[in-house]
């Protein structure tokens, strides 16, 4: 098929190919033709030096030394505003994340309650464990019981005045002994939120690094925190993934079926979707509307939260969303919170698909809403596989065109999974870095973005990555991207180097592990913590380093920045607004080396940008001896 | 500041007397000319000769006479645009009735002759009346071209009901939109299977197809008239050929233009349909030029010869015959064959280059939305863009014909032109 | 007789910020303010253009008021003509939106009146001592001078480049 070359330079999927020539054809547009109509973007925006935190503005500064204003009416420098508006956008992340972590304390506490809507408890040993940091009584004790202290003493960390957020905890004592000296260890996830909000108000923190290290502070509530919470959580009432096959991409919708898709992040949502699929009556309800079954298939994290757990398949990540609409067969695409384009109301009219937002914090246009509850979940869920069901008969085959692109993928590689399979310690691992099979480890993660050729930031740079015997972790758009180009089956240790080869066989493991969603990156940090403890270093100290290839939301800004915070070097695809302050790009790459031990580099070009991270691993492997 | 160019009026008994530089013609090519001349040479007297009754006028608005919306004084020549040079002797109602070359004189009717040292051919064309067709002569039956035949057409309307158009041409549907303005029934009768098929191809007309039936205007294609019905009042219907008869009050012929060179006759001028000009619009004998309809010349993409009926390309040989004229010596870039923009029934419209793409193998790009279209044609190897329709949307033609004209290789910028997005900014930043 | 000015184009200096579209908007709606204008109908149209080439150039388009004007020539009703300021200038009376300047303009800086049916283009803002876009671009990229007083300058910058550049 000869597409032309406009489509061609916008992704390295074929399946987009196959849905963007579609979309041509059908007059549809998407996300890449409203990104080429906005350009240019404005260079102010880009450089990060407008500011609209006053009706005093909008203020924007010139960059060119000769011509334009060179403060803002207030008096902020370039820098102030580069700082502020930088941890404006680390905190939009962190209340993203931490929000989510919120639900699902919430949603643990209600079915500790008894009055969680089909909600239980499926790893009670997860839950001692966690009860345990927070020395919450186990002996004797029913696992309601004790789920109701750990659901409260959680609920309570976000709500907290003084003391200290738990899971930091687990993080070598010398990284939070390091945080403590910096003042940057948190007092809860609400309150660093609320006054980096503070501080970024007009004539309250006018210092870049003072500033900067508060949006350390909340970015770590939320790593260490709120994005932890989640996770752990998650997995108490919906299990701790393991290792299971699945397929992703478009192809992985059917013909023959229902297919309902879920998006967005929360699995307080989807596990019930889920569940209700699985349902008899629904089943019954299918076969009587023509269709062979209901396909359920997951859009982003929550995408990859079911994966994870129950083998259910991706159909794509971001920037797939709306070419998923495209292909016709969409009964229902269901959505909660996070990434959701509000395009996609007004492109599923255009097919008989529902698009049904379940949250009240989330409404878009043209969806229809159906508010999804916790105490009522179950039946909810049912109600809307069963809205979906209904629409299949509204289907047109005519207008149905799905891309065969589908792939084979093994995930479920929760740090809990990884120690199983190393054989219960960590020892082989470590045993693995030290001789040097295993250079090192990455944490890849990310979005993806239309000024990076879709998936092409991920898969090359992983490819670069595992070819130098680099243990590739990962979470979020670039896990996707990485299962649907094959690099999540254990044959694709072809692709690696010898050493990383080896291991792989051995152990019957991808050369790419699959650590869940991006709340998941928390387990990265777990894997991080537990290695470093078992050799006696910092985080800091370990060949590790982290990279978002094609990045695009303000939760990244806050990954990346608790990510640097506990001590990992982070490259980052995409540039970020921070290059109009030379202050703050020199704190961002050079500076925070001696403050937190590790720095951001920016690198467009993924090969090269896998180039330094390698470079990396092997200073730091030099400065350990091995 | 025009010494020795005295001459009187029509009628006047007058000796032989010399205008330095003489237009035989007052029409677009002529005019610019003229103005042209006067620009480089301040001195010299400039004459020109124009068998009409009218002071030199734009003659595509003559269809806003026919609908009332404009008056000839608003289309006056003289005063507007490039149009301002000053001196420049006009005589109306003067017919050139033959040329000496030899001697360099002109002998125009009912006066007496004029001397000249260079002299340019602008006299245009004349409409094409099919002599198949019978009873072209009735009273009613026009082919609207100049200024006269725009009043006689404005009045004709306080009389008819229903007018039929002969020709599915741009100058037939601008007349037949005039007359729905003054509220007649219209109906076009079409040869080709569809309107404007000079323009463009018959599947590329569809949005200006649906616009115009939304407009009112009736629309047969594939049929021919053979004869005009009249009596005493004039034309009171028209005969189709597959048998058809329709009653109507009124007849448009727009069926081409044939090039006025008869007063040539018997004069070594070389005339080839129409008379031949070479790179330089200079004729085949020095001190003699030609421009506009009346010039066959030549197409910049393939260096056929060609001619053209176009005001645009009128003006744009004018001018460069005028440059040559005044002893600058300038290349005419050649002639699109079809450079059309115009907007009829309020959808705009702009065709370019070559346009009609059947039996040839050219690689051809096209694009429908409800709203607009688009066709770009390149050279079989899609080296080059050789034509161009916009419908709809006709954003940056201009950029496109500047593609076309100066043959540019287009490999850098092709994605831009198939896709409609080139724009001036990437010539500007040198990235080839 | 002085030199009329003219509005040069620094694309160097250009960041897409589209001040300079928002200015020409404004200054050519009834209201003469922003926030007026944005609920005028017909809604207020800019003159100016910013154009977009990977990987990031930013460039300004504007009526260059030629001196030899395609478009004057090719106006087939003798609405364009360039008065004594040398500013090309389309009587809205006299045209017809016929579009022969749009074919003809080799910069694209025609605009088509979608309202009105009629060509549109910069008129370097009468009413102004400063055309708008030139006032309101933050960077310096659009320059109002004229054209031996903008070569002079960009000549003294390259003189000095040179001199620089031998210097060592």
């Amino acid at each position: 098929m000869a597409y032309t070359e406009k489509i061609l330079e916008r992704s390295i999927d074929p399946s987009v190919h196959k849905m963007l020539e579609r979309a041509e054809k059908l007059n549809l547009e998407t996300v890449w033709d409203r990104y080429e109509a906005m350009l240019p973007e404005c260079g102010f925006g880009e450089l990060g030096v407008c500011c609209r935190n006053c009706n005093m503005g909008p203020c924007r500064i010139s960059p060119f030394d000769d011509q334009g204003p060179k403060k803002g009416v207030c008096g902020a420098t370039a820098d102030i505003i580069v700082a502020r508006n930088l941890i404006r956008m680390i905190v939009g992340g962190a209340a993203a994340h931490s929000d989510h972590g919120r639900d699902l304390a919430h949603t643990l506490l209600l079915t500790a309650e008894g009055k969680g809507g089909g909600y239980e408890i499926k790893d009670e040993e997860k839950l001692k464990a966690l009860a345990g940091e927070y020395s919450i009584e186990t002996q004797g004790r029913t696992k309601e019981q004790i789920a109701l202290d750990l659901a409260r003493a959680v609920y309570g960390e976000f709500g907290k005045q003084e003391g200290f957020v738990q899971f930091t905890r687990r993080a070598p004592e010398k990284r939070v002994a390091l945080w403590k000296s910096l003042g940057i260890d948190p007092r809860g996830v609400d309150r660093e939120i609320v006054e980096i909000m503070h501080r970024t108000h007009i004539g309250v923190d006018n210092d870049p690094v003072n500033l900067i290290l508060q949006g350390l502070k909340a970015s770590i509530a939320d790593g260490w925190g709120g994005s932890t919470i989640a996770t752990e959580l998650s997995d108490v009432l919906f299990g701790t993934p393991m290792p299971v096959r699945s397929q992703s991409n478009l192809g992985v919708l059917k013909q023959d079926h229902v297919n309902i898709i879920v998006h967005g992040h929360e699995p307080v949502l989807s596990e019930m979707i889920v569940a209700a699929s699985n349902d008899p009556e629904l089943l019954v309800l299918a076969e009587k509307v023509g269709a062979k079954g209901i396909n359920v298939a997951g859009i982003c994290c929550t995408g990859n939260e079911i994966i994870m757990r129950h083998g259910i398949p991706i159909v794509g990540n971001f920037l797939q969303q709306e070419l998923a609409v495209i292909t016709g067969a969409v009964e229902a695409m269901i959505v909660d919170v996070q990434c959701i384009m509000p395009s996609l109301g007004p492109l599923s009219e255009c097919f008989h698909t529902k698009f049904i937002s379940t949250s009240p914090k989330a409404k878009f246009p043209g969806a229809t809403h159906m508010e999804f509850s916790e105490e009522k979940a179950f039946e909810i869920a049912k109600q809307i596989v069963q809205a979906a069901v209904e629409n299949y008969s509204l289907r047109t085959p005519e207008k149905v065109l799905i891309p065969e692109d589908k792939t084979e993928c093994m995930v479920g590689f929760s740090a809990e999974a990884i120690v199983k399979a190393l054989g219960g310690t960590l020892d082989p691992l470590l045993n693995a870095i030290k001789s040097g099979d295993i250079k090192g480890i990455a944490g890849v993660v990310g979005c993806n973005n239309p000024k990076v050729k879709h998936d092409y930031g991920h898969v090359a740079l992983v490819r670069e990555l595992i070819k130098n015997n680099v243990l590739v972790t990962t979470t979020g758009c670039n896990a996707i991207a990485c299962a649907k180009f094959g690099l999540m089956l254990p044959e694709a240790a072809d692709q690696a180097g010898d050493g990383l080869k080896g291991v792989c066989r051995t152990l019957g493991v991808p050369p790419v592990l699959h650590m869940g969603s991006c709340v998941d990156i928390s387990r990265i940090l777990t894997v991080c913590a537990a290695v470093a403890n078992a050799l006696g270093v910092d985080i800091s100290d370990l060949p590790v380093a982290g990279a978002a290839p094609e990045w695009m939301s303000e939760k990244a800004v806050s990954i990346g920045a608790y990510v640097v915070s506990s001590g990992i070097f982070t490259v980052l695809g995409t540039v970020p607004p921070v290059l109009g302050s030379k202050v703050v790009t020199e704190v961002l790459t050079r500076g925070a080396n001696e403050v937190v031990g590790a720095t951001f580099a920016v690198e467009p070009d993924p090969v090269k940008g896998a180039g330094l991270m390698i470079a990396h691993m092997d200073k730091k492997r030099k400065a350990l001896g091995i | 500041m025009h010494p020795g160019s005295c001459f009187g009026q029509k009628g006047d008994n007058v000796t032989e007397e010399k205008s330095k530089y003489i237009i035989v013609g007052g029409s677009a090519a002529g005019m610019a000319a003229a103005h042209t001349i006067r620009r480089h040479d301040r001195q010299g007297s400039v004459t020109v000769f124009s068998e009409e009754l009218d002071t030199p006028y734009f003659r595509p608005l003559i269809p806003f006479v026919v609908s009332g919306k404009k008056r000839a004084e608003d289309m006056v020549l003289s005063g507007c645009g490039p149009y301002t040079g000053r001196d420049i002797f006009v005589r109306t109602g003067a017919r050139v009735e033959s040329v000496n070359t030899a001697e360099k004189t002109v002998s125009v009717q009912g006066s007496g002759g004029l001397a000249y040292e260079k002299i340019l051919f602008a006299t245009g064309s004349r409409p094409y009346i099919p002599p198949e067709i019978k009873g072209t002569d009735a009273k009613g039956v026009f082919a609207l071209r100049t200024l006269a035949d725009a009043r006689n057409m404005a009045k004709r309307v306080e009389t008819s009901d229903h007018a039929v158009m002969l020709g599915g041409g741009l100058l037939n549907l601008k007349g037949a939109f005039a007359l729905l303005e003054r509220g007649l029934k219209v109906t076009l009768v079409v040869y080709s299977p569809e309107v404007l098929s000079q323009l463009m191809e018959p599947e590329d007309v569809f949005l200006i197809r649906k616009a115009l039936d939304r407009a009112g205007l009736k629309i047969k294609t594939g049929c021919a008239a053979t004869h005009i019905i009249s009596d005493r009042t004039g034309v009171t219907g028209v005969a189709l050929d597959h048998g058809g008869e329709m009653s109507c009050q009124m007849v448009c012929i727009g069926k081409g233009v044939r090039p006025n060179v008869e007063f040539l006759d018997g004069s070594n001028v070389r005339i080839d349909g129409g008379i031949v000009a070479d790179r330089y619009t200079a004729c085949n004998a020095p001190d003699m030029f030609a421009a506009g309809d009346v010039a066959v010349t030549f197409e910049p993409v393939s260096g056929d010869r060609i001619m053209t009926a176009l005001w645009t390309n009128a003006v744009e040989m004018g001018r460069c015959a005028g440059q040559n004229m005044a002893g600058i010596k300038t290349a005419y870039s050649g002639t699109f064959g079809i450079l059309n923009a115009t907007q009829v029934a309020a959808e705009p419209f702009v065709s370019m280059g070559v346009v009609h793409t059947t039996d040839h193998d050219f690689e051809i790009y096209r694009h429908a939305t409800d709203t607009t279209y688009r066709k770009v044609v390149f050279n079989p190897e899609g080296t080059r863009l050789i034509g161009a329709v916009f419908i709809g949307d006709i954003t940056n033609a201009g950029l496109y014909r500047y593609v076309i004209r100066e043959k540019m290789p287009v490999m850098h910028i092709k994605r831009y032109i198939i896709d409609h997005t080139l724009h001036y900014g990437r010539f500007m930043t040198g990235k080839i | 007789m002085s030199q009329p000015k003219e509005i040069f184009v620094k694309t160097d200096r250009c960041v897409g910020c589209l001040s300079c579209t928002i200015a020409c908007a404004v200054e050519h709606s009834k209201s003469k303010t922003l926030f007026g204008a944005i609920s005028e109908t017909p809604v207020p149209k800019s003159r100016v253009y910013v154009e977009w080439v990977e990987p990031d150039g930013k460039v300004p388009l504007v009526c260059r008021h030629c001196e030899e004007a395609p478009c004057m020539y090719a106006c087939i009703s003798g609405a364009i003509s360039r008065d004594e300021n040398g500013v090309v200038i389309t009587d809205t009376d006299k045209c017809i939106g016929c579009w022969t300047c749009v074919m003809v303009c080799p910069y694209g800086v025609i605009g088509r009146h979608l309202e009105e049916h009629k060509a549109y283009r910069c008129d370097r803002c009468p009413d102004r001592e400063i055309p708008a876009c030139v006032s309101a671009c933050p960077t310096g990229a659009l320059v109002y001078d004229t054209v031996d007083s903008f070569s002079g300058k960009v000549r003294k910058h390259a003189s000095r480049e040179l001199l620089r550049a031998e210097g060592g």
